[in-house]
């Protein structure tokens, strides 16, 4: 009943697109801009020159279709199957044969973390890959010697996971043990001297520089994945005999679905529902689906710092942000344009509210700190293209035509970026542009120094020199009715009026 | 045989890839070239300066370069022309003194343009084997990637000393003593802050600088030509942001002093003339000789006083006596700028003590994030202080440094775009005359930095290539051992 196999798989595969395309699509999402892909020859030669570059640009490669969720969840689907498949080829036949699913499964555990790196995934499937087409070559000297020159090979491929690989091929060598153990030295030396040479800390050699986002952790779920296989290999054969005794049809399917429901559910317990929401209100922002976010704070109030922010963005782009500010949970003053952090998540939000109200130099430093505050010092095509915007509409057309520039050499940001960059220098063009245009209008006249903290007198003087900028008259409301200011509102209606 | 084969070779793949120049229509103006190389001075030993049209409309570009003897050089390519490195040499080495022609053709659209020839010079002096210089984002208070890096200046190559991909922190202020990088000061912000220094090619060693008696860690060094000391200021840094100027930020101090570091005994000599609350003191650097210490002062603000426009620093010096490691009684004012309501940052006197070259900037002490700010040019021997509007452009110059025959100054500059800093070198000969600056050439230089969204900061002269191990230098950052600074008053002041 081998030929059911396949349809395992493919269940495995469905359900994994499901999970990441219905109730995981803002985690791809967020992975997708905090990177930023370019088809140009100096940026790949800086990924593939460190040990685990072609996994890592390969990772990164598809982690650019998370732009479009589902496309990414098929890519994820796709490889998590693949791991599945060569597990299952490497551990051999038996009732075990749900236990292939494991690594699998440990691997979707390790991408529900978002910081999860897809190179990480593509390490372990191309070590299983090459192990898999080891074992089909022919125990003799030529294969001792493609053994010495695939490991470092592969471990410059894809990393320190490829001592899955070594470990695949241990019992392989019998009688040789110590010609065999002698590779294993070598690689060790070899990565003595290399870290010598290479601008990483040394540990990172021995476990992976590019699996994970921070720099400085270890992905213990990745390599258990990638462990997971060896030690499954390891059990089958223990048990081939008592394994393969009995691989009948109902077996298979119970040790397939036994594996999947205990598997399942560790993964649905381990999911973070919050983050995604989170990821979901940064996402809606960033397309300004003002909309889409009223009704989504309507079936359910955001009860989080960037769900707040945002909520209170859409209300003000709809015009009802007084008029519904008490509806809503709030947050005080910080509700509105919360304090900027140093990382590269919480301020983006607010510096969509900062470029929505007109505020473009702030706004435009605020995107610069997030994207230089990403962990493993990758760029964000969402920021390049939003400092790209800030650039043009403040005059500096060669700082955005650099931005733009780059944008060309991306797959997705590379139609917007070349219909941008006739607007550079052309001010009736950017006159006649609706965005473009307004925002210029709304921004500030009048030159202070402001610091972290967004003050009232920073809306007022944006609102006063453009009473036309509804979104500050609305976000100067909204401040003097959250800190209880009414004389200051009282004031504000009234010049607003005579104007 | 074999040369015959590959000669053939060479003439077949460059017949392949080149274009005769024909029909050419003869442009009386000179050509716009990116970078702009249009009659500049060049030391006889630097990298071949090859370059783009500036117009990207041109999908050819074909430059002949010719001297006096009838020797040439011709190149031809689709973005840019690229001399060999050798060919280029011999050529310089044949012209010392004397000026190139250089005849610039660009294939468009209607054909080939042959623009009016433009002369380079050459000058008998040369430069420097390197720069070392910082390669950051021009960000604000976040860091991402960044590492201290050299380039050696007659040819293209680039390596990294050390990058922060092997600690986590910041790298900044790299200094060397007269361009000698067997003397080094280097600084690491973050969580494993320290100086790293090394003073005679000794070993690296990791000190803890701030003291119960200074105001921070130290910072902008600068060596003593004895190399026994080091002199730093210490600040409090704070930044604002503009909401409308063209200006982005201001970086300001809330306070600052200057100290000298005994390298020899370890201690850090303090002044009270040299640490006042009244005044703002930085960017502290030694005269040639190493008698006098140079640095900037500003009357401060008072406190909470935001009024940056109002802050001007003046050119100072104070007398210094390298065999007691003491200092004088009388701070005296070189340039007055506050009293044109200007402001004087990075002094640096050239190492033969004839010039001091600063950035003079409307207000405040950093000039980086200035627009206006300009080099100048103070004449030692008459105090006569002079634009070197040559070298200058509409756009920011700011950090500079001499090359160790004070013949040549590299100076940071954004005149490209505005935003990213840019090495640029300019010849200063015996009379104090400027030449234009050059940019820091590059193999294919419009790809280069317009790829490169780095700035180039902090450019110092290296007469030789950097021993620094930056395996050990990261092992040395992550260890937590630091030596702390010992601390000696100056009892006479």
């Amino acid at each position: 009943m081998k030929s059911f196999r396949p349809i395992y798989t493919l269940l495995f595969g469905v359900a994994a697109v499901f999970f990441f395309g219905l109730a995981y699509p803002h985690h791809l999402h967020y992975q997708e801009q905090y990177q930023l892909f370019l088809f140009d020859s100096a940026y790949v030669w800086e990924i593939v020159r460190l040990p685990g570059g072609v996994a890592d640009l390969l990772g990164r490669f598809c982690t650019q279709f998370f732009l479009f969720a589902w496309v990414g969840a098929l890519i994820i689907g796709v490889l998590l199957s693949g791991v599945q498949l060569l597990t299952s080829r490497l551990m051999g036949k038996g009732w075990l044969y749900g236990l292939s699913f494991v690594p699998s499964f440990l691997l979707w555990l390790f991408l529900l973390d978002e910081n999860a790196l897809l190179g990480g995934v593509w390490a372990v499937l191309l070590t299983l890959l090459a192990s898999w087409d080891f074992d089909r070559l022919p125990s003799g000297w030529l294969r001792r010697v493609l053994l010495v020159v695939a490991i470092p090979i592969l471990y410059w491929m894809v990393g320190p996971v490829c001592v899955v690989f070594f470990l695949l091929q241990a019992p392989r060598p019998k009688g040789s043990a110590v010609w065999y153990y002698g590779v294993f030295v070598l690689l060790a030396v070899l990565l003595i001297i290399l870290s010598h040479h290479l601008p990483v800390p040394t540990e990172r050699l021995w476990f992976g520089i590019h699996y994970y986002r921070y720099p400085t952790v270890t992905p213990v779920l990745l390599w258990a994945a990638a462990l997971s296989v060896f030690v499954l290999t390891l059990i089958a054969r223990a048990c081939h005999k008592w394994a393969n005794a009995s691989s009948g049809f109902v077996v298979t399917l119970c040790s397939f679905l036994l594996v999947s429901i205990a598997m399942g559910c560790l993964v649905w317990k381990n999911s973070n529902f919050k983050a995604e929401k989170v990821m979901q209100y940064d996402f809606m922002a960033r397309h300004q689906q003002w909309n889409r976010i009223l009704a989504t704070i309507k079936a359910e109030k955001p009860n989080n710092q960037i769900g707040v922010t945002v909520q209170n963005l859409a209300l003000a782009m709809r015009g009802v942000l007084v008029d519904h500010l008490f509806d809503y949970n709030q947050n005080g003053i910080a509700g509105l344009l919360p304090d900027v952090e140093s990382d590269a998540t919480s301020p983006l939000p607010t510096a969509e509210a900062f470029y929505q109200l007109g505020m473009i130099a702030v706004a435009q430093r605020t995107v610069f700190e997030a994207q230089e505050a990403i962990l493993d010092f990758q760029k964000s095509g969402r920021c390049y293209k939003r400092l790209a915007q800030t650039n043009l509409i403040l005059g500096n057309y060669e700082v955005a035509r650099k931005y733009l520039k780059a944008l060309q050499k991306t797959l997705f940001y590379r139609d917007w970026a070349n219909e941008t960059l006739p607007l550079l220098g052309d001010e009736e063009a950017i006159a006649l542009h609706h965005e473009y245009r307004s925002l210029r209008h709304s921004t500030y006249d009048e030159d202070f120094f402001f610091s972290d903290h967004v003050t009232p007198e920073m809306l007022e003087s944006l609102f006063f020199s453009n009473t036309d900028n509804r979104v500050a008259y609305e976000y100067l409301r909204a401040y003097y009715l959250l800190t209880g200011d009414r004389e200051s509102y009282a004031k504000l209606l009234l010049r607003s009026v005579e104007q | 045989m074999k040369k015959i084969l590959y000669a053939l070779f060479a003439i077949l793949a460059f017949s392949a890839c080149t274009e005769a120049v024909s029909d050419a229509r003869q442009e009386a103006s000179l050509p716009r070239i990116y970078p702009d190389y249009l009659g500049v001075t060049i030391p006889v030993n630097i990298a071949p300066l090859c370059f783009s049209m500036a117009d990207e409309g041109a999908s050819r570009i074909e430059a002949v370069i010719s001297d006096n003897q009838g020797n040439s050089l011709r190149s031809q390519g689709k973005e840019s022309v690229n001399f060999g490195i050798s060919d280029w040499r011999k050529l310089l080495s044949q012209n010392q003194g004397d000026s190139l022609g250089v005849t610039v053709s660009a294939k468009f659209a209607d054909g080939w343009r042959t623009y009016r020839p433009f002369p380079i010079y050459v000058s008998p002096d040369s430069i420097d084997y390197g720069i070392c210089y910082r390669l950051i984002e021009p960000g604000y208070e976040v860091w991402s990637k960044m590492g201290i890096y050299e380039r050696t200046l007659s040819s293209f190559d680039e390596r990294p000393l050390i990058e922060n991909t092997q600690f986590e922190g910041c790298v900044n202020c790299h200094s060397f003593n007269r361009g000698n990088p067997a003397d080094l000061s280097l600084h690491i912000r973050g969580p494993h802050g320290a100086t790293l220094l090394r003073h005679n090619g000794s070993p690296l060693t990791a000190y803890n600088t701030k003291t119960d008696h200074s105001l921070g860690f130290c910072v902008y060094p600068y060596w003593h030509p004895s190399g026994r000391y080091i002199a730093y200021s210490t600040n409090a840094t704070s930044q604002l942001f503009h909401s409308a100027d063209s200006n982005r930020i201001e970086v300001f101090d809330t306070a600052s002093d200057l100290q000298v570091y005994d390298v020899e005994k370890n201690e850090l000599l303090l002044s009270p003339l040299l640490k006042q609350d009244s005044v703002y003191e930085t960017f502290p650097v030694f005269s040639a000789d190493g008698r006098s210490l140079y640095f900037c002062a500003a009357s401060a603000l008072p406190e909470g006083s935001h009024q940056l426009d109002s802050i001007h620093y003046n050119l100072c010096r104070i007398d210094f006596d390298p065999a007691t490691g003491s200092f004088g009684s009388l701070i005296e004012t070189i340039v007055d700028a506050a009293s044109q309501s200007k402001s004087v940052s990075f002094p640096r006197p050239s190492y033969d003590g004839r010039f001091l070259c600063y950035t003079l900037s409307d207000y405040g002490q950093f000039s980086i994030w200035h627009h206006e700010a300009d080099l100048y040019l103070l004449n030692l021997s008459t105090g006569e202080s002079l634009p070197m509007t040559e070298a200058n452009s509409d756009d920011t110059e700011s950090f500079h440094n001499w090359s160790s025959n004070s013949r040549w100054m590299v100076f940071s500059s954004r005149r490209d775009d505005g935003l990213f800093t840019r090495p640029y070198f300019c010849h200063i000969d015996a009379e104090g005359a400027v030449s234009k600056a050059f940019m820091l050439p590059q193999r294919h230089p419009r790809r280069f930095y317009q790829d490169r969204f780095l700035s180039f900061n902090v450019p110092e002269f290296v007469v030789s290539p950097v021993r620094f191990d930056g395996h050990k230098a990261s092992r040395i950052i992550n260890d937590e051992s630091r030596t702390n600074f010992g601390v000696r008053y100056d009892n006479e002041n």
